[in-house]
Formats: structure tokens, sequence, C-alpha cells
């Protein structure tokens, strides 16, 4: 390589990557403006934002008191009158504070007022266990995913976090975009051309014969980890990283349980009326009846206690564990 | 001082002719009236030019006329016909006109507030002038996206006149059983706006208060907190229980602000009794032109329960 080739990947982090796509994003429009706690000097709490207060200023990367409820309000108007404002809500429980302006608002604005205005906002949050209890740990995608006119994504690699966050800003209406707390450590290469990851296109991370399974988020690396225990027992499995949750790319699932024909769904969050229930529920209607099994949290809220909250949370081994009961081998 | 005073009052006989006529009917389900309130609506739209937006909660159709929104498209919308503001969409709660400058409504209570300091920032940013107004109850006052949004809009100096329209009862519960505040324009003055309590049921009184905060918010002083006290005439909704007695309903309707500035206007010798009744007509064929209107309108394509969603 010479001295002045330019890379065509970066390896960074997640916060690096999200930086990257909202600068693009800001310097390319400058209705893009972030507000929300500790996103000024501070750059975020996981650094995401690091850099663009200096850059950008106090006008477009707006701090706010704690205040979720009026925070998404205040974003879900703005976008309404004509901006794009990114909305950052710290931990993803704390956005049921501001459903209201999200779903009962933003959500149908475009519907209830007949086209005459979208409310493009993007709420971006940070789901997952880490040691922060009952209040600080969910993952309710799922109760996003069944509202009409909100789209949700949830990436796990820094790629996708740039990429899905780029399209975020430039999408129509209202984006929850959802980060996980244990992937913020992960690098990952990210491409140094612009570019946008179109919402609703789902992405194989392993390629099998015998085995479907999908997941998205922080628990695709789960499913790594049990697709390669499956591996030396003989079973070959196929794991599909959604991305998008809602739009769903079901022409990919599928396709990949129409070769497999056994389908795993593996979610953080709690399995009754899950994203696995969807998934395999479309998947039922395009191609009918397929065997499958879900694996996500028990039926009890993630305790920050250290032995409560591994026991809560779905692991390698209970994905291994369904693989083989679902298989019979 | 002639002409705009006449037309004051033609506005509020026209939201009172509308209403009445609305309540008559029974295929809309039910309707929030502000029959009573016409003077803390068509007072404060006097403050507000065409930059300007308003958001109110779900006792918005007087406050829409008021806007100037169509009352042939404002009446098609609450009966759910494919000409209405919102193509039928909205509906009662939802009522929304861009480019009469209603911003529209949000039929959860103090929902609009928020939403409103967002309409009002993206307007200080633009930095061309405009200012918006959202109007809600009593019965926002003691939710939080109230408190929530005054600290920002305080904080930002946002350009957002905040209008509580104390018509003295959520529902059925009595403002003084629920709220704390011995004034509810106290609440502004916990979060350092100017904040006044005023008589809602004289336009004139109105429509000077509102053009002062509107003033103060033009010249960059940030938000203004006006309370406007009034009554409702009618039940909470259409279909609701009255939980007032016949004596104490009279009574209350002795206070028409309609009654009131009429009387004003005989005495300053700008109207007497025959403009008065021409006036009433007219209001009254203005509303027949927009039941004919919407009753001649067609309910949306049933393809629309899938368009406009995502």
């Amino acid at each position: 390589m010479s001295d002045n080739s330019i890379p065509i990947v970066k390896r960074m982090f997640f916060r690096e990557a999200i930086a990257k796509a909202v600068r693009e994003e800001m310097t390319a429009n400058p209705r893009v403006f972030i507000m929300g706690q500790d996103v000024g000097a501070f750059g975020g709490s996981y650094r995401e934002f690091d850099g663009l207060f200096a850059e950008f200023g106090a006008e477009r990367v707006r701090d706010t008191p704690v205040a979720e409820a009026a925070t998404i309000g205040i974003g879900v108007g703005a976008a309404a009158a004509g901006y794009r404002p990114l909305v950052s809500i710290t931990y993803m429980d704390f956005m049921m504070l501001g459903f209201d302006a999200l779903i009962n608002y933003g959500a149908k604005s475009r519907y209830k007022t007949g086209g005459q205005l979208t409310s493009p906002v993007v709420v971006k949050t940070t789901a997952g266990a880490l040691g922060q209890g009952v209040a600080h740990s969910q993952c309710i995608e799922s109760w996003l995913m069944s509202v009409p006119g909100l789209k949700v994504v949830a990436p796990s690699t820094p790629a996708d976090a740039y990429g899905l966050m780029k399209t975020a800003l430039r999408a129509e209406g209202p984006v929850v975009y959802i980060d996980h707390k244990r992937l913020f450590p992960i690098p990952g290469d990210v491409p140094m051309e612009e570019t946008a990851i179109p919402f609703g296109q789902a992405v194989v991370h392993r390629a099998g014969l015998d085995v479907t399974i999908t997941s998205h988020s922080f628990m695709v690396r789960v499913a790594m980890e049990a697709a390669k225990k499956l591996e030396e027992a003989g079973i070959s499995s196929e794991v599909i990283d959604l991305r998008s949750l809602a739009p769903l790319d079901m022409e990919t699932v599928a396709a990949s349980v129409g070769r497999t024909g056994f389908l795993v769904t593996l979610e953080e969050g709690q399995t009754t009326c899950g994203v696995g229930v969807e998934v395999a529920a479309q998947l039922y209607e395009r191609i009918g009846a397929r065997p499958w099994a879900r694996v996500g949290a028990l039926r009890a809220p993630v305790s920050s206690n250290p032995v409560l909250e591994p026991a809560c949370l779905p692991d390698a081994a209970r994905v291994v564990q369904a693989v083989h009961r679902l298989l019979g081998r | 001082m002639e002409d705009s005073a006449i037309k004051t009052l033609r506005m509020m006989l026209l939201i009172r002719a509308f209403e009445t006529a609305l309540a008559k009917r029974r295929d809309h389900g039910f309707q929030l009236l502000s029959t009573g309130e016409e003077a803390v609506a068509v007072g404060l739209c006097s403050a507000l030019d065409e930059k300007d937006q308003l958001l109110t909660g779900g006792r918005s159709i007087g406050p829409a006329l008021a806007r100037g929104v169509d009352p042939n498209r404002l009446l098609a919308e609450l009966l759910g016909k494919a000409t209405g503001t919102n193509r039928g969409k909205g509906g009662r709660g939802h009522l929304a006109d861009l480019e009469s400058g209603f911003f529209g409504a949000h039929a959860v209570v103090g929902g609009n507030i928020s939403i409103a300091a967002g309409v009002a920032l993206a307007r200080k940013l633009e930095g061309k002038g405009g200012m918006v107004a959202i109007l809600f109850g009593d019965g926002a006052c003691g939710a939080g996206g109230l408190h929530e949004t005054l600290n920002i809009a305080a904080i930002w100096k946002l350009p957002l006149l905040f209008v509580c329209n104390n018509n003295q009862l959520s529902v059925s519960a009595a403002r003084a059983d629920v709220l704390a505040p011995k004034k509810l324009s106290d609440i502004g003055t916990g979060f350092g706006l100017p904040s006044r309590t005023i008589d809602g049921m004289d336009v004139e009184t109105v429509a000077q208060a509102a053009n002062e905060a509107a003033q103060t918010i033009r010249q960059g002083g940030g938000p203004v907190f006006l309370e406007f006290l009034s009554l409702r005439f009618a039940a909470h909704s259409t279909t609701a229980r009255e939980t007032r007695g016949p004596d104490e309903l009279a009574e209350i309707k002795t206070h028409c602000p309609i009654r009131r500035q009429m009387a004003r206007l005989r005495e300053a010798g700008v109207i007497d009794a025959a403009v008065e009744e021409a006036l009433e007509k007219q209001a009254q064929a203005r509303v027949a032109e927009a039941f004919a209107f919407a009753d001649a309108s067609p309910y949306p394509a049933l393809t629309e329960v899938l368009t406009d969603v995502g």
C-alpha cells in the first residue's frame, strides 16, 4: 500500500462509528441536530457524540434536563416542523416516559394529518443488561415493532451502526435506533466511503445447512458462539442478523429456513409477544409450518444481582440446548 | 376598531352556531365543544399572524375556526369525510390545517405541549420570526408534560405562548379539588415566565393580554404563560354526563361572552338589534353551507386505510 492510498475500511468502536455517521449527516444537512442528556461537551454517556459539540456548537448539540417525555416530544414536534432531530435517550427503559409523543403523535402524524406532515425524528437509545438493574436493562424493541409508522433498527456491528444511523437520519418518519451496552467495547471495520444501509435488509452472518438462528443486536454474538459449539457437535447453523426489526426482511429468513428446515429465534428481551414470535408467525404465513424454538430472557425482571442477571439472560448454552431439542439430535 | 370588533363578534357567533348545530347531530360519535369559551379562542387568535402556529388539546373546534380554518373542511373532517382538513383521517381531537397556521390538536391531555415546544424550537432555529401558541385546559396543568416543557422552554427562551383555558373542570373533577396551585398562572411564575390570570369571558381582555404576550415573545423575551378563566356551558363531551345542576348551569350561562360583547358594542353604538340579528343569521347560514358541503362529500376510499401510514 502506498503512503497516499485511502484505506477502504477503518477499525473503530461503535461510538466512533455513530459519531462518524452523525457528523456526516449533520454536515450534509443543516436541519439535523442532537438533543438529549449529556450529549454536549460531555460527548454522550458512551462518548458516541465525541467532538460534535465542539464542531457544531450548542445550537445543534443541545443538552436537555432529565425530562424524557418533553425531550422526545420536542424532538417529535421539531421534526413535524421540518427538522431532523436525533434524540438521545440514555437507556431504552426511559423511552416509556416519551411514548405518547413518539407513538401517539410521531408515528401517527403522517396518517392522522392526511399526509400534511411527517415526524422524521430519530430516537437513539441503548438496550440490554450490564449490571444496571430492573429499570436500566430492558430490551423492549418488540413493543415498538407493533406500532404502525415506526421504524426500528438494532445493529450488531460498528459498520451496521454507521450505515443504519445514516439511513435513520434520512428516513421519512420516526426511527428508533437501538445500541447495546455490551457491544460498545467491541471494535469492527467500518467503510471509510460514505455508505448507508437500507432498512429492511437482514444479513447472513454465518452460512449453515441444518438450522437457521435469527437474532439482532448483542445476541447475534451469542448466536455465533452457539453456532461454533454446534459445529463441534456436527450441526451446521446459519446465523441471520435481522438488523432492521421494522421493517423485517422476511425474504432472507424464509429463504434460509426453506433450506435448513428449522428456525430458532434468539433475543435478549421477553419471548412473549417477542421479536421471535413475529419472525415465526410471518415465516409461517410465507412458507408454512417449520419446527421452531424461541430463546429469550426468562419471564422475570433483569436484576443487577451478579448471579441473577446472567441467570435470567439467554446465553450460548441455552441456544445450543434449544437447537438440540428442536433437531432431536 | 369597528371592523375588528365586528369581525371578532362574527367569529364568536360562527363558533357558537357551528357547535350548536354539531351538537344536534348524532352521526359523529361525540364532540368536545367549547361553547361558552369562545372569547378565549377568538381573543387568542387575534394575536397570531400568518407566520405563527397554533396547537391545542382535544377541545379544538372553536380554536380551529378562530384560527381561520375553513368551516366546510373542518366539519367534513369531524364527520369523517374525504374533503376534511385531514382527509377524514384525524377526526375529532386531531384536526390540523397547517396552511391556516393551525398546526393541530392532539387529543391526549397535555400531550401537545411538548410538541408545540418542538415547533417553537424549529421556528427559533430557522430564525425567521414566527411564534407558537399552545392552548390547553386546566386538566393539563396536572400533567408532567406541561411542567417539563415549561422548564425547557424557559431555559431555551422558546417563542412559545402557553395558554391555559381554565374552564374549571376536567371532565367531572373541579379544578380546586385536583390542582394545588392557588392560581394556575403560578405554575408559569415558578419557571420564571411572565404569567397572568385573566378573565377569559371577555374577548377584548383576552385579546389585549394575548397581544401583549405575543409582543414580549416576538421581541425575544422567551415564553409567556396566560391563564384565562372561562366557563364551559356544556358537558365535557356531547355524550358525557353533565355534573352540574340546572340552577348552576343557568347561572353560568348568564356570563355568555357573546352577549357580553354584544352589550358592549351596543352601548358603544357599533351595533344595534338589527345588526345583531343579521350577524346571527349570517353565522347560521355559514354553518348551513358547511353542513351542505360536508354532507355532500364522500367518505374516504377504503384504500385510504393503508395510505400515509409509514
